[in-house]
């Protein structure tokens, strides 16, 4: 899952806090991100993104002439891009207002910078996708956007619900996704009583994505807690890693 | 409100009791007096003696001397009037003199009834004659005309139970018209008195009989408010003021994370100083985890943190909060083992979802924090009964059985309001009880079969 492509992407960042948007800011370039803009208040975060149009905005939820909350809806007035709350506020209900909102995350303070990291990666992956999502596998490759398994030069389709089991393994790749989670991305807000389906259905993906289904290697069972999806180029990190 | 209408059928019963009781004890006065009255009839009985008694010889009547006595113990006096010339044929010695020696029909129809010239008189038919006993003037007397309704006597008794029946309902009238007054001042007063304990603000109407005591609930009730809301402002000043310190320390403590977890990967710095560095991440991040879990566990306390149920699976929330620490241990130093029962999938609990997370975690992260080298834990979700049972246990160190008992028995600092001295410190399970309370659960510390530590918060299942 390479991200390069999203480092050129323009972020706006909101804070009354000077030093709290130095820090942000060289996190972000640590990592790569190249254009950053900072905005100290509601006036300035205006006219910035009049200018330059983000493409990710981070907002802190404080501001000395308004709060984030507004700012949020008068920036979507005039662009269309994801929106990260960073803020001390970090009860429940300011969440809950945030993401009633339409934000994309909520991240309260303090924060690792590894986190912050991933999530802005995270949100900038999914609204600003690759053409062809590709995922490389041991034995085989998922096309997401063709809906296929390309396994020793054969084209295999998916099914929707093997689509929607595998793009939710993918999207927590190399992590374990419980039972309970694959159940509710394939069959919705009620998802009690599948897990015998579910099973069902990883045997066929398994089929089309292994070359020994009985022996999996890339979707893995972790007893009584769920499944995970290992890819080929995660594999290799963590064999570089452990080196 | 039952106890209105139980005081009405009370009083309503226990006059009912005291009417029958009256009627009873009338009834019986009645008879008494009535068998006293039997010597009424002795004055024909008399007549018919005298009568039977007199007898007719050649000197002419002759009375014998005990039936005479009799007459004149009674004080009483006796003519016998012939049939035929309707004259005084005999009579008692002491006949006084206004009594007449000639009668016509007339007269003894009259004297049958009632008198003569005063005397109360009572007669016996003989062969020749009518034998007229005189009792002394006021010691009788007579109804002139002994005569009734034939369809009344007849129906005497209905009428009478008629009569009593009316009597009853007309009293009963008079004492709930009577009483209507006195239990409308009542049904306010009791109404007041039984929705003070609910702390709800109770105002009644200071009038009528009872305005007195409708005033004194009314100030009771003011008092309870206003101690209420002092105890209330008091509270939310307290969760505030931890709110408000939480919150701005988070802003502070974002740069101290942030630049040390930057100096921690910087390359122009020793390892050492990138040793030291690490440390005050991971001491920063301990204060983050402090400052959320006293913000959390005095909102807690204080009945301020919005709490929404609804009914979820317990056995996916233990599993997410699981998983969610399998996936963050990279170096699989605390591996954890899932040992619910396959066959249970689902148990279901009214719970608010990231509150049973979060004191699931709490559980876990407490193994992790008390085994530095590392502990297998293990994870569970039983049905026991009507109750959900989380189980969290590891292999690690453990507590003794005197730490046990202070962790299930020692108030906290943040819950303690008399003793100062024995309090416990640490907020994570503290938070998991007061989760589990709010959660209509309980939590049970102990000792693992694993070797290690054991906790257990049981949960009410939805049914």
């Amino acid at each position: 899952m390479d991200s390069a492509y999203l480092k050129s992407k323009r972020i706006l960042l909101v804070d009354d806090e000077q030093e709290l948007l130095n820090l942000v800011v060289s996190i972000l370039q640590d990592d790569g991100y190249q254009n950053i803009t900072t905005a100290k208040n509601v006036r300035e975060a205006l006219l910035l993104a009049k200018e330059i149009q983000p493409e990710l905005a981070v907002l802190d939820v404080m501001l000395p002439d308004g709060n984030g909350f507004e700012l949020y809806e008068r920036l979507k007035q005039n662009g269309d891009y994801p929106v990260l709350f960073l803020t001390a506020r970090g009860e429940e209900e300011d969440k809950f207002r945030g993401f009633g909102l339409g934000a994309d995350d909520y991240v309260v303070k303090p924060f690792l910078s590894k986190e912050l990291l991933f999530r802005i990666t995270a949100i900038l992956r999914r609204t600003y996708k690759e053409e062809k999502p590709l995922a490389r596998l041991k034995n085989s490759v998922i096309d997401f956007s063709r809906g296929e398994v390309r396994k020793d030069g054969e084209h295999i389709p998916l099914t929707a619900k093997e689509h929607d089991l595998l793009s939710a393994l993918y999207r927590s790749a190399g992590r374990i996704v419980t039972i309970d989670s694959l159940c509710e991305a394939a069959w919705g807000d009620n998802p009690y009583g599948y897990e015998n389906s579910l099973m069902a259905h990883i045997r066929r993906i398994r089929e089309k994505i292994e070359t020994n289904p009985s022996q999996p290697v890339s979707l893995v069972t972790v007893k009584g807690l769920g499944y995970k999806l290992i890819l080929e180029d995660e594999k290799r990190k963590t064999l570089r890693n452990e080196d | 409100m039952r106890s209105v209408p139980k005081l009405i059928r009370r009083f309503v019963g226990l006059l009912l009791l005291s009417f029958i009781l009256l009627v009873v004890v009338n009834i019986v006065i009645i008879a008494i007096i009535a068998s006293g009255q039997m010597e009424n009839a002795r004055p024909w009985s008399t007549a018919e003696q005298v009568a039977a008694a007199l007898s007719q010889t050649e000197n002419g009547y002759l009375l014998p001397a005990e039936a005479a006595a009799e007459l004149s113990a009674a004080g009483a006096w006796a003519i016998l009037i012939d049939n035929d010339t309707k004259t005084v044929v005999w009579h008692s010695d002491d006949l006084p003199d206004s009594v007449p020696m000639h009668y016509t029909l007339s007269d003894i129809a009259s004297l049958t009834r009632g008198y003569i010239d005063g005397y109360p008189t009572f007669t016996s038919g003989t062969k020749t004659g009518l034998l007229v006993l005189g009792y002394p003037k006021n010691s009788f007397w007579k109804h002139l005309w002994p005569s009734w309704d034939y369809q009344f006597i007849a129906h005497a008794p209905q009428i009478a139970l008629v009569v009593l029946t009316v009597n009853v309902f007309v009293i009963l009238l008079i004492y709930l018209i009577a009483n209507a007054k006195v239990l409308r001042s009542v049904k306010p007063i009791t109404n007041g008195i039984q929705a003070l304990p609910s702390g709800e603000p109770v105002y009644i109407k200071e009038t009528g009989l009872l305005s007195e005591v409708a005033s004194h609930i009314n100030s009771t009730s003011e008092v309870l408010q206003m101690q209420k809301r002092e105890l209330k402002k008091r509270e939310t000043a307290r969760a505030n003021w931890i709110a408000g310190v939480s919150h701005d320390i988070r802003t502070p403590l974002s740069m101290v994370m942030g630049y040390a977890d930057q100096l921690q990967t910087a390359p122009d710095l020793s390892e050492k100083q990138r040793h030291k560095a690490g440390m005050i991440l991971k001491q920063s991040q301990r204060i983050r985890d402090l400052i959320n879990d006293l913000n959390l566990a005095s909102k807690l306390e204080y009945n301020m943190q919005p709490i929404s149920m609804k009914p979820e699976n317990a056995v996916a929330i233990v599993r997410q909060a699981a998983v969610n620490f399998i996936n963050t241990d990279i170096d699989g130093k605390y591996p954890i083992e899932w040992l619910t029962e396959e066959t249970i999938s689902a148990c279901m609990v009214n719970a608010d979802s990231s509150l049973l997370t979060r004191a699931v975690s709490n559980l876990i992260q407490n193994c992790i924090h008390h085994n530095e080298s590392g502990c297998t834990i293990y994870v569970s979700v039983a049905q026991e009964q009507k109750n959900c049972v989380i189980c969290v246990e590891d292999n690690g160190i453990g507590a003794t059985d005197a730490q046990i008992e202070k962790l299930n028995t020692t108030p906290h600092y943040m819950v303690c309001d008399e003793n100062t001295a024995p309090q416990r410190h640490g907020l994570g399970l503290l938070i998991v009880k007061q989760i589990a309370a709010s959660h209509h659960g309980e939590v049970m510390i102990g000792h693992s079969s694993y070797g290690g530590f054991l906790a257990e918060i049981t949960l009410p299942m939805f049914i």
